[in-house]
């Protein structure tokens, strides 16, 4: 008995009932999306556990094993090892945050039950990206991802900027799911198979010019969702136009478990017996070096609030993706695996911090009604408890000692300064200019009021409780950095190394 | 500049797409015989199983419902999504309160 399918039908059943259920009138959708996503981390923490007390799960769908009378699988499976864990646990929280701050915070919009189904549709689309271990399944919840998220960006239409956000979001995002698909299609043209851990068996005794195409085209595909550089336009535009709550979940998750995760599946549980993983390495370093540049320097201009924090989220990205491509090249040494442990625990860190900067910016917007940073000096007289928890985040994300982003970006900094000195000094660089951005808009909050921001006073409950909630586990996670470190991110990093013991299990075997 | 370089790219893209479905060097069309075992195998399955493991007539649909049936659940969540986030979209635009 295991707790995986409900990660699935809890948020499939409260989504497809919530038409139903948006008939009775009142909160009584709402109360729905929030009870259904509050399961959904229940269950989450439960899966978490399994995966940690009794290793990588394999689930067959259909049929107690994946292969029929066959030697080789023939249906859907799901594979969730401690990465896969990681992020199902973290996509759960930060929906159930989004979801409950959206209460109060969308109070005023037209259209809720669509926006709540569409809410749960997304946690959905993430989830089954995070555990499967098919790769034409993979390519189905990246659509329905991302076409939740298409919709959501647009979600206030009376407004230019949310429709030109979405449009802009959808034409191009349509594009690169097509790339993936293309390269779906290259695969199993050449290899016969759609499971990940077979393809990796199948390409291991015959590794194709078709293989290398195919991981190409995965690539492009996969760094545009995930806002590196080249393509992060999308990002910079959809983030201040979408709803706040959205936008805590784009930037927590969507660009993470689309992006970052992907990539790291395909690349070491698919693709890693077949190329040469240095060169996909140093790719992934030239992409993460200009993203952390660009992303961070663009930060510093920014007036509008919400801009600033979609540029800071690619600049983040950027941090990740060196620990990931760093932890590509060294695959198998020690500075390898420090980079991939900081890049997953960086993952963790910037989906609480972002979501909590996000949601404290939604407050700012919902009660001032401004974005613009050159209107909101002096906020910190009227709004402390806001303006508090901003000052957490902007210090986590800066990477300040005794919040959790220090352990993570120390990770990433020790492990690219050891493997090269250059890498190193420029992610040094782009933590300064992200420094210099957050101290700008520090510096703004905590100046003299101007009389618009007078009238202003801290949001309800139900918008400062998911706020303070990631505040204590920005703060908590913090106090014990080395130990999560140790116990949590690095085996994690391990467990996606070892594409043995991945194809191992998912045959049996292991 | 940009639209040189798009194009360019494209053209690099297409060429590699030509490479990979050459025969000489990929993919293969019109497989049999050895071939049809050796990169077809799972499709042999289904085929030779597909009636005992399921009971329907139609393989396509036996793959879609049962082998793949999780994939299906999946589109029609697409479908329902893309509904929902069309019907969103085209509603009638907030009012202010004081109009």
């Amino acid at each position: 008995m295991t707790w995986l399918p409900f990660i699935i039908i809890i948020p499939l059943f409260g989504a497809f009932s919530m038409p139903i259920v948006s008939l009775l009138k009142g909160k009584a959708k709402e109360i729905w999306a929030t009870i259904i996503s509050f399961t959904t981390l229940m269950v989450g923490i439960q899966v978490f556990r399994e995966v940690w007390n009794r290793g990588t799960i394999v689930y067959a769908l259909g049929s107690e094993t994946p292969f029929g009378k066959a030697n080789f699988p023939i249906r859907i499976v799901w594979e969730v090892d401690k990465f896969g864990a990681i992020m199902v646990l973290i996509i759960t929280l930060v929906s159930f945050l989004a979801v409950l701050y959206s209460i109060e915070y969308m109070k005023h919009d037209t259209g809720l039950e669509k926006y709540y189904t569409l809410i749960l549709i997304l946690e959905l689309g993430m989830l089954g990206i995070a555990i499967t271990g098919d790769i034409f399944n993979f390519y189905v919840f990246l659509e329905i991802m991302s076409i939740a998220s298409y919709a959501l960006v647009a979600f206030r239409n009376d407004t230019w900027e949310a429709i030109e956000a979405g449009i802009k979001y959808m034409f191009v995002g349509s594009l690169a799911s097509s790339l993936v698909l293309l390269g779906i299609a290259l695969l199993y043209g050449q290899y016969g198979t759609l499971t990940m851990g077979y393809l990796a068996v199948k390409m291991s005794e015959n590794p194709t010019i078709v293989a290398k195409i195919a991981l190409s085209l995965f690539l492009g595909g996969l760094l545009f969702k995930s806002g590196a550089s080249p393509v992060h336009m999308w990002l910079a535009d959809a983030h201040p136009a979408a709803p706040s709550s959205i936008s805590a979940m784009l930037s927590g998750l969507v660009i993470k478990v689309g992006g970052i995760y992907a990539i790291a599946r395909v690349v070491f549980s698919i693709f890693l017996p077949a190329i040469n993983l240095a060169t996909v390495g140093w790719l992934v370093i030239i992409f993460a070096c200009i993203t952390l540049i660009v992303g961070n320097a663009m930060a510093v201009v920014q007036e509008d609030m919400k801009r600033l924090l979609a540029y800071s989220s690619v600049g983040q990205i950027g941090y990740i993706l060196l620990g990931l491509g760093i932890g590509m090249v060294a695959y198998g040494s020690k500075i390898g695996e420090l980079a991939l442990a900081g890049a997953i625990y960086h993952i963790v860190n910037h989906a609480m911090m972002k979501a909590l900067l996000f949601l404290v910016a939604g407050a700012v917007l919902h009660e001032l009604g401004t974005r613009n940073l050159n209107e909101l000096s002096g906020l910190a007289k009227t709004m402390p408890k806001t303006t508090f928890a901003f000052l957490i985040g902007a210090a986590a994300i800066v990477g300040m000692p005794p919040l959790n982003g220090f352990a993570s970006k120390w990770l990433i900094y020790e492990s690219s300064a050891l493997f090269n000195p250059i890498i190193g000094s420029i992610a040094i660089i782009g933590t300064a200019f992200c420094t210099a951005a957050y101290v700008r808009v520090l510096f703004t909050f905590f100046g003299r009021p101007n009389e618009k921001v007078m009238r202003a006073k801290d949001p309800g409950a139900l918008m400062l409780i998911p706020m303070f909630i990631l505040v204590i586990a920005i703060i908590l996670m913090g106090i014990f950095p080395w130990q999560i470190s140790d116990k949590i991110m690095i085996p994690a990093a391990r467990n996606l190394w070892d594409i043995t013991s991945y194809v191992m299990t998912l045959m049996g075997g292991g | 500049m940009k639209r040189a370089l798009a194009f360019l790219s494209l053209m690099i893209i297409f060429a590699a797409l030509m490479v990979a479905l050459s025969p000489g060097y990929g993919i293969k069309f019109g497989l049999g015989g050895e071939d049809w075992k050796r990169y077809r195998y799972t499709d042999d399955y289904y085929i030779k199983h597909g009636l005992e493991d399921v009971g329907g007539m139609n393989i396509v649909t036996d793959i879609v419902f049962d082998y793949r049936g999780y994939d299906t659940i999946g589109e029609a969540t697409v479908l329902f999504t893309a509904i929902a986030g069309a019907v969103a979209l085209l509603r009638p635009w907030r009012r202010e309160r004081n109009e």
